[in-house]
């Protein structure tokens, strides 16, 4: 097999991630492996204009994805946020915020919540110190308090959480006899469970890698353009289902009815398919189970095996080489390898990092091009491994470390055999390695030297890699690179046979299915943000097809997002297009908008998913009988309720509030006014005279001019590309004739020049009409804003008092409890970021109505509070687990 | 707050650029991390308007170059290079490179732009940030050789590496030495020129002389701004290949032999296949006896058994006079078969049925079985399976019957791909088939056990 004769320059370095002190010789630019020498004579590179098809574009017909499927009946939940789990105060002093989980906050919402769970053993423990109703304590000790009077103190309304609430003599005597009880005891046992919970939570934000390598897969039929699209769906993602679509070159994808489906005892992780030798074989993944399927041409599912994994499945793959093989990876640190003949075999096992030490229990495995060596993947690098060899044994494939320029924190999300996908496609020695900055491209025969890095930039974690035919021989090969949160990249891998693998052009982003927001009618803001919601969910599962050669080759594109939605795109090839070929030309049909309506009605029928939390059920009146609750008399509540009856517009006399009879005073103008004077001036077209007129008692500092001119020098070598009229200095190039010049304006004749730079930005978005008018201001004023005093005045505009945000959506078990909505005077608060404690001690007061005392739900004790223990390890054996990794040194880098 | 929470996230590291990263507990770096936090920062410190308008700026420059948008890219660069102006000095200093990497990118794509356009604008950017001086000049230098102006390239690098700043860096010094091993390969190529321009020359012309004295001064330069890089470890097929032509050319073949060789073994070096590949074409050359190519070319075998060079590899050990290397000389060819690119490889398995059946005469069984016993379980379904006899047969009938043949030989006259073979109908094959049949009948290992 052929090895490139001579491979691109570059230095080897050994030793740890990070490390700053090496040059990398990859330099990030998508360009430089088109320019690797010619290793013969320098003919070869006189040879090559310099604009040769080096610019591929795959045009996608509508600005963004739409729905293939209606969406499911099942509601969907977005989860939890970083608004839920992070501290929200306290970075005004830090340079670089950073994130601070926010125990706090959330053990005082469970203990709102949920106090009776919190508080009911004490509660018990302390019943003696209590004076209940009807209970006669003739004890004459002061540390018997009387609850009746204590609630009717607390009666009166008080913020929550206010730190300068009145206290009565009562409540602060039985603060502070409660408090250390209270406090530090509930506050304890609860807050070391729940900030493992947050903390596993939040890692999981950060990165879900449960669903690596993607949920959603190709079947190919018997015709070219049929096939199976196999996904799961259903809300707790345990149906799979198969089904077919037929693909045209020339119109969207149609899809047929009845789709077959099949039960599964889990939610299914990643579904993998190959073709071997003519056998269509499906894979599956699960927490705890894989399962392997042979898929009839006429496209039946025939199970072949299951396979359960205790400690739990981290990924799969199947041999390209040999039907019905079949790899797994467990968190153990195990790598089975199974197939029809020899049955489960393991082959590797190291509960160990292969580089250096990291936490993540993640493994992956993948085939190679000798079908008795696999690749054995952890976030630290990437191993080949001899099944037949000693085991444990073999080369490392890729470093997290120098030899590939790693940054610091750089870890493997993906790996990825780029097998053989035809005779004119990439070597099959080659290997795609991700992480959450770059793309690595391995060969098999030179490890540890990646023959080809790419910054993606994407930002998310790209968990979803799929290699694709070239469209036409000779063509570069599309690889579609998917981010957790929705990103699309496409790179252009050039390099089949004999020639080093590179890129061809520059890869390109393509529209991800937030970009189809514009296809949807306008919704009320309820529905709209419901809407936003689901198109945002995170992408689990891509799949590509190239269908039958048609004039022009054509990308269908199919997408799998956690909602269960199906979106697809169609992108055609453009080879080289002229320089006015990025228009944007694709607009969304009356085809597509009706498509996005029909399933827009579809979603909105969708009932809401069931709050998590429950108003409580019982009150403190079976424990208390003669009180009653404090009645609110007053005009006010008369004035509602019958504005209420009446069914009329609440208004302010109904109140019996006096309207207001004069207005605040208008402030004078001090003698500084800049702003009105300005505005003044402006308003009498004599802005450019007021400017000119501060302007000559102030002068810039010094080194202002400098860099100015600088930046104009520079600015000219891109102004003379942007088509705009150039009235720099004279060291750019001369402007060619046959410029378009489509957005030069007249400018107006006192511009100075170096004022070009600011004028399209702000020009987008105001209508045209206007945008002389102010242009024509805008020359007027200094060149940047960046006087400290425009700075300050905006962002002293942000308001100090910040709401609480209550999430829209209600979370998914009973540790992390949200305020129900519209609850806002329940959670407006002060930031109290300065006296942090005050929010954890239950001193505050407040109504003693219904929501003050809760019911649990029924059956649930306070072991009910962790999350359902098939979507999350209980608490306790995580929390063993956590204890247990920390004792390890730790020596990441 | 509590403390505790405070491990979990360590405190945010600032790299080079100044660019907040913020790693987790378990080290890893999350680049996307800096969106949660800003999604709940809403009181504090905030960003100043400059500073959001250049990210946001930033931001629509990747946008734009993502999309292929070359025009939008460069009008938005226009407004981007403000950022040189940032009072955040941080920010400042991390511009520049920002700046040539996306304005470079715009650059070689943007359909109006040109040479000159680039040059002026690396001319600026090398100034401003000194830092990227000579990341930004070797880059310039590859864009001119791209576009076939070697002169200009060797002046860019000549500027280049005469300049100096502060203290000497390890990473200024590489960086160094590469751009000098990239002149001495610029310099190589008008060798290379001239030596084809001698090679038309009569060798009594008295222009030959001076044109051989012009090569003498050349090479010398040459191998001086080569040789300095060959010695860091690294993969410098392009700057070896070049170095050991000159030498050679100049009659010094030790000194050829021992940079080839300190390539090829240098245990510093990445274990690069063309590293052992050069050093066997150079033996061969030289004309070195089999003894020592066939040395080079097993440590080759062990590197890539696929390499196209291990069927000249069996060649010279079927050649050879040892047992162990005609034994070996099997074991290559199996070797080879494993992998999934070499499956249709007619020479190989031609060379198999050929030396299987000879070793198999030779009654060497037991190295046949010793190879076949690590493969039996996964060869039949990986080669010899019944999809694959009909497909090679409608495919390459030749390879077909090559491919029967060492299936019978291995697996006996039962086996799928044999009988499949056997049973078609060919004129034009009738006689080889009719040989292949009695081979198997006679060789087949499979009879033999019984």
């Amino acid at each position: 097999m052929d090895f490139p004769s001579s491979l691109p320059p570059s230095l080897f370095m050994t030793g740890p991630l990070g490390q700053s002190d090496v040059p990398d010789l990859s330099f990030m630019c998508s360009w430089r492996d088109a320019l690797t020498l010619p290793a013969s004579s320098p003919q070869g590179s006189q040879d090559r204009a310099p604009h040769v098809a080096k610019d591929l574009l795959w045009e996608p017909d509508m600005p963004g994805p739409l729905p293939l499927l209606p969406p499911g009946p099942d509601p969907w939940d977005p989860g939890l946020t970083a608004k839920d789990l992070l501290f929200r105060g306290g970075y005004q002093f830090r340079r670089h915020p950073r994130a601070v989980l926010d125990v706090t906050e959330q053990v005082s919402r469970f203990l709102w919540n949920h106090g009776d769970i919190a508080f009911a053993p004490l509660g018990r423990l302390l019943l003696e110190n209590f004076k209940l109703e009807g209970a006669h304590s003739r004890s004459k000790t002061k540390t018997v308090v009387s609850v009746k009077r204590l609630l009717q103190d607390l009666g009166g309304h008080q913020p929550w959480g206010c730190p300068w609430a009145y206290l009565s003599q009562r409540q602060r005597r039985f603060s502070i006899l409660g408090a250390p009880i209270l406090s530090t005891s509930v506050a304890s046992l609860l807050g070391e469970l729940l900030h493992e919970e947050l903390a596993l939570r939040w890692e999981r934000l950060l990165l879900d890698d449960v669903c690596t390598g993607g949920a959603l897969a190709w079947v190919p039929g018997r015709t070219p353009g049929a096939g199976q699209l196999v996904y799961p769906v259903g809300s707790t993602m345990d149906t799979l289902c198969f089904q077919k679509v037929s693909l045209t070159p020339e119109s969207e994808p149609q899809v047929l009815r009845d789709p077959g489906r099949i039960q599964l005892r889990g939610p299914v992780r990643q579904v993998v398919t190959r073709s071997v030798q003519g056998e269509a074989l499906l894979a599956v993944r699960s927490d705890h189970h894989c399962a392997l399927w042979k898929v009839s041409t006429q496209g039946q599912p025939a199970p072949l095996q299951v396979l359960q994994v205790d400690k739990g499945a981290t990924g799969i793959s199947l041999s390209p080489h040999l039907p019905g093989e079949m790899v797994i990876c467990s968190r153990s640190g195990a790598v089975c390898l199974w197939s029809t003949e020899d049955g489960l075999r393991q082959i590797y096992k190291d509960p160990e990092t292969l580089v250096f030490r990291d936490p993540s229990p993640w493994r992956w495995a993948d085939f190679t091009a000798h079908p008795r060596v696999l690749t054995v993947g952890d976030r630290t690098g990437v191993k080949m491994v001899d099944t037949q060899g000693p085991p444990g044994c073999g080369l490392l494939l890729f470093r997290g470390g120098a030899e590939a320029s790693c940054q610091k924190g750089e870890r493997v999300l993906l790996t990825q055999h780029l097998g053989d996908l035809g005779p004119e496609s990439l070597h099959p020695m080659l290997h795609l390695v991700c992480t959450q900055f770059s793309v690595y491209l391995v060969d098999e025969r030179l490890p540890l030297v990646p023959l080809l890095k790419w910054n993606h930039g994407l930002r998310s974690a790209p968990l979803l890699a799929r290699l694709l035919p070239p469209p036409r021989p000779g063509l570069p090969q599309p690889l579609l690179l998917a981010g957790q949160g929705g990103e699309l990249q496409l790179l252009h891998l050039a390099g089949a046979g004999a020639s080093m693998p590179r890129l061809a052009g520059l890869p390109q982003s393509l529209p991800t299915r937030s970009d189809s927001l514009s296809a949807f009618p306008l919704l009320e803001p309820k529905s709209h943000r419901k809407l936003q919601e689901r198109l945002k969910a995170p992408t689990i599962g891509l799949a590509a097809v190239i269908p039958p050669p048609a004039s022009t080759p054509v990308l269908s594109l199919f997408q799998l997002s956690a909602a269960g939605d199906v979106f697809y795109q169609r992108l055609h090839l453009q080879a080289d297009p002229g320089p006015n070929a990025h228009d944007p030309a694709a607009s969304w049909t009356p085809q597509a908008t009706a498509c996005c309506s029909r399933w827009l009605e579809a979603l909105l029928e969708v009932p809401l998913a069931p709050p998590v939390w429950a108003a409580p059920t019982f009150s403190h009146r079976r424990l208390l009988g003669g009180f009653e609750p404090q009645k609110v008399e007053g005009p006010v509540p008369e004035g509602l309720r019958r504005a209420m009856a009446q069914g009329r517009l609440l208004q302010q006399r109904d109140l019996g509030l006096v309207p207001p009879e004069e207005r605040p005073p208008v402030p004078e103008p001090g003698p500084e006014d800049e702003l009105s004077e300005r505005l003044e001036a402006a308003w009498e077209f004599g802005a450019a005279a007021w400017w000119e007129r501060r302007r000559g008692g102030r002068v810039g500092p010094g080194k202002q001019p400098k860099r100015q001119k600088r930046r104009t020098q520079l600015s000219s070598t891109f102004s003379s590309l942007s088509g705009r009229v150039d009235l720099s200095d004279a060291v750019s190039p001369p402007p060619s004739p046959d410029r378009t010049v489509p957005e030069a304006r007249p400018q107006p004749p006192r511009t100075p020049p170096s004022q070009e730079l600011t004028q399209e930005p702000w020009a987008q978005g105001v209508p045209s009409e206007r945008q002389q008018t102010l242009r024509d201001y805008m020359a007027e004023l200094p060149l940047h804003a960046d006087t400290p005093g425009g700075a300050s005045t905006l962002s002293s505009q942000t308001p100090s008092i910040r709401a609480t945000p209550l999430g829209q959506h209600a979370p998914q078990d009973g540790t992390f409890q949200q305020l129900p909505q519209g609850d806002t005077a329940e959670g407006a608060t002060l930031p109290s970021s300065q006296t942090p404690s005050i929010r954890a001690t239950p001193s505050r007061r407040h109504t003693p109505r219904d929501s003050m005392v809760q019911q649990l739900p029924r059956g649930d004790t306070p072991e009910g509070a962790t999350p359902p223990s098939s979507q999350t390890p209980s608490i306790l054996t995580t929390r063993s687990g956590s204890q247990r990794l920390r004792k390890k040194p730790r020596m990441g880098f | 707050m509590s403390d505790f929470s405070e491990e979990l996230v360590r405190p945010t590291t600032e790299d080079e650029q100044g660019e907040p990263c913020v790693r987790s507990g378990s080290g890893m770096c999350f680049p996307w991390l800096q969106n949660h936090i800003e999604s709940i920062a809403s009181g504090g410190k905030q960003e100043k308007d400059f500073a959001q308008t250049t990210s946001a700026c930033l931001s629509f420059i990747q946008e734009a170059l993502l999309k292929h948008q070359w025009q939008r890219a460069a009008e938005y660069m226009h407004s981007y290079l403000q950022i040189l102006e940032d009072t955040d000095s941080n920010k400042r200093q991390g511009a520049p490179e920002i700046i040539w990497r996306l304005g470079s990118e715009i650059l070689y794509y943007h359909p109006k732009s040109n040479v000159e356009t680039f040059n002026t604008f690396a001319d600026r950017m090398k100034n401003i940030g000194i830092t990227n001086y000579l990341k930004i000049s070797l880059q310039h230098a590859l864009y001119l050789l791209h576009h076939g102006l070697l002169e200009d390239a060797n002046r860019i690098l000549t500027q280049a590496e005469t300049w100096r700043y502060g203290e000497k860096s390890s990473s200024q010094e590489v960086l160094i030495t590469l751009i000098q091993a990239y002149k001495g390969l610029l310099q190589y190529y008008s060798w290379s020129k001239k030596k084809m321009e001698l090679s038309q020359l009569d060798k009594d012309d008295y222009a030959y002389n001076t044109a051989s004295q012009n090569m003498l001064n050349h090479s010398w330069k040459t191998s001086i701004n080569l040789c300095a890089l060959i010695q860091i470890p690294g993969v410098w097929d392009p700057f070896v290949k070049s170095y050991v032509e000159m030498l050679e050319f100049y009659g010094d073949r030790d000194g050829a032999r021992e940079v080839l060789n300190n390539y090829a073994y240098d245990e510093k070096f990445p274990s690069n296949p063309n590293a052992h590949v050069y050093l066997y074409n150079f033996l061969k050359r030289e004309k070195a006896p089999r003894e020592k190519l066939i040395s080079v070319l097993k440590i080759l075998y062990q590197i890539v058994p696929s390499h196209k060079l291990m069927l000249e590899f069996h060649r010279l050990l079927r050649k050879s006079d040892k047992q162990e290397h005609h034994k070996l000389g099997l074991e290559v060819l199996f070797g080879i078969l494993d992998f999934a690119g070499c499956t249709k490889n007619i020479t190989a398995w031609k060379y198999l049925a050929k030396y299987l059946k000879q070793t198999l005469m030779g009654s060497h069984l037991a190295w046949v079985q010793e190879e076949w016993n690590s493969r039996k379980s996964w060869w039949p379904s990986f080669h010899f399976s019944y999809f694959w006899a009909k497909r090679n047969w409608k495919d390459d009938k030749t390879l077909a019957c090559e491919k029967a043949l060492v299936a019978g030989l291995l697996l006996g006259k039962g086996c799928k791909y044999f009988r499949y073979v056997s049973k078609q109908d060919h004129q034009v094959l009738k006689k080889k088939m009719k040989q292949m049949k009695k081979s198997v009948k006679k060789y087949s290992i499979v009879n033999s056990g019984l």
